[in-house]
């Protein structure tokens, strides 16, 4: 498990557009967070599920996951190695972002986000592991995240979006929530990732 | 036995398609099976039953007498080569082996020397994008070697090789067969593998249709003669009457069940002139298209 976090840690620092997206982003955050808090809230959360997603899909998507299996045939280990890795790099993204936000000294918005972003990480990782393809999850996602929880839930429903920006706003309740819909997710990506690998 | 692959009545049924149908086969260490067949044929899919990446429907897929997910340490006894090299596009080819090689417990100075070992050193760090289909085969190569594995499974390794490319991968598995390692190599074209192979198994519509040593599916083509001689007629009777298989091809008799020299000796006896007088070496390539293309 362990080398297999290392080698997705090392995957991630090697592939240029996983760094470069990281790099991006973090400069993003660190500036956004100097302006606005819950701006940076936002991008660290679903900055994290953006990570998560990519994390996963990326290996469908090049096929790499195919050598990931050869090396580790146990399903279960990859997925939770996977997770572990997405949480590290969703987490390390989130405080290097945060830090124009603790610099204000905003040390609880800092802290409530840090809480939500592993589950936004883990939840975006093993919605990829079910789908295997990150515009399926992202299209489905925003389709979803506009029609369903924006127009009908209005964004109060116990939703997973919905419940992201609430409990980043550090309500104890949303977060209770949205840790429902992320194992929920795990349970499908536990189920999901038995299936078989095609081909080309 | 160290090294051996199994599979043993393995099927795989997609619908109502089934892509393989009770395939059975082995392949032995120290030799190099060629398993073969037209391309649709069930080749693919057997190989991804014997690597954990397809779930068979019936049947067992064994490599050291386990199925491959039982395997401790799966890279160090197992390196496959699938789908014309596997490597994210914006990754140098080094990082793409370290990152591999983390997974193999292999150190950085396995990475280098097996970059230089499939002629890849300069362009170790140069991302996977730009490589030729060539390159990304020698790359999938060089990660299938990282754990040293005593097992070699390789999918169509030849698309997208030179003749120098594909020189060197024969020689590359010989030697590691030679080593006495166990080398299982899928291919639809039969003329590729006949220099490289000991073994081999035909597949067709997804079911074995023939598993012998390479010799004995030369063996089954009789020996052809190609005969010209000045009276085409007169030999042709003269043959048969001697108990031989007499065709025209083309101005020459082509006899089958005569030896070059009761053929000589009869045309002798019957007073006619011969002018050509050849042993056709069996088409293997024919006989595996007759035994793929059967159904």
């Amino acid at each position: 498990m362990i080398a297999l976090v290392r080698s997705e840690l090392y995957r991630v620092v090697t592939i240029r557009s996983s760094l470069f997206s990281l790099v991006v982003l973090g400069g993003l955050g660190l500036l956004i967070g100097w302006f606005n808090m819950d701006a940076w809230e936002l991008l660290a959360g679903i900055g994290a599920f953006g990570l998560g997603v990519m994390q996963v899909a990326q290996h469908h998507q090049h096929r790499t996951a195919v050598l990931l299996h050869l090396a580790r045939p146990r399903r279960l280990t990859v997925l939770a190695g996977q997770l572990v890795t997405t949480v590290l790099v969703a987490v390390g993204f989130a405080v290097l972002s945060g830090v124009s936000v603790l610099g204000r000294g905003e040390v609880t918005q800092f802290r409530d986000t840090l809480t939500v972003v592993p589950l936004m990480a883990v939840f975006g990782a093993a919605n990829a592991a079910v789908l295997r393809r990150p515009t399926w999850v992202f299209l489905g996602w925003t389709g979803w995240f506009l029609f369903v929880e924006g127009l009908l839930g209005r964004l109060t429903a116990p939703l997973p979006f919905s419940a992201f920006l609430a409990a980043g706003a550090g309500d104890r309740q949303s977060l209770l929530v949205l840790a429902c819909w992320t194992g929920l997710a795990v349970v499908g990506a536990v189920v999901a990732v038995r299936r078989d690998l095609t081909g080309d | 036995m160290a090294g051996m692959i199994e599979a043993i009545a393995l099927s795989k049924t997609y619908g109502r398609v089934r892509a393989v149908d009770d395939v059975t086969f082995t392949a032995a260490p120290g030799r190099v099976t060629g398993f073969l067949g037209l391309n649709g044929s069930g080749k693919t899919t057997t190989l991804r039953m014997l690597l954990g990446l397809t779930r068979p429907t019936s049947g067992r897929a064994l490599v050291n007498r386990r199925p491959f997910a039982d395997l401790p340490d799966p890279l160090r006894q197992v390196g496959a080569v699938l789908e014309q090299g596997i490597s994210h596009p914006g990754q140098t080819g080094r990082a793409h082996l370290a990152a591999q090689a983390i997974l193999a417990g292999a150190g950085r100075a396995r990475v280098d020397h097996l970059l230089r070992y499939v002629g890849l050193g300069h362009a170790a760090d140069q991302r996977t994008g730009g490589y030729s289909l060539g390159m990304r085969q020698r790359l999938a190569v060089a990660t299938a070697l990282l754990g040293d594995p005593a097992v070699l499974i390789l999918d169509e390794p030849a698309n997208g090789l030179d003749p120098e490319g594909m020189a060197w991968l024969r020689e590359l598995l010989r030697e590691h067969a030679r080593k006495g390692g166990t080398v299982l190599i899928s291919s639809h074209l039969l003329a590729e593998l006949a220099q490289l192979i000991d073994d081999v198994v035909v597949i067709a519509d997804g079911r074995v249709r023939w598993v012998s040593p390479l010799a004995e599916l030369y063996g089954t083509t009789a020996r052809r003669l190609r005969v010209r001689g000045r009276d085409p007629r007169r030999l042709w009777s003269a043959f048969e009457r001697a108990g031989a298989r007499v065709s025209a091809d083309g101005q020459a008799l082509a006899v089958v069940g005569l030896s070059p020299e009761d053929a000589g000796e009869i045309a002798f006896g019957v007073q006619v002139p011969v002018y050509e007088l050849t042993v056709d070496t069996p088409n293997l390539e024919q006989i595996f298209l007759d035994l793929a293309g059967a159904s």
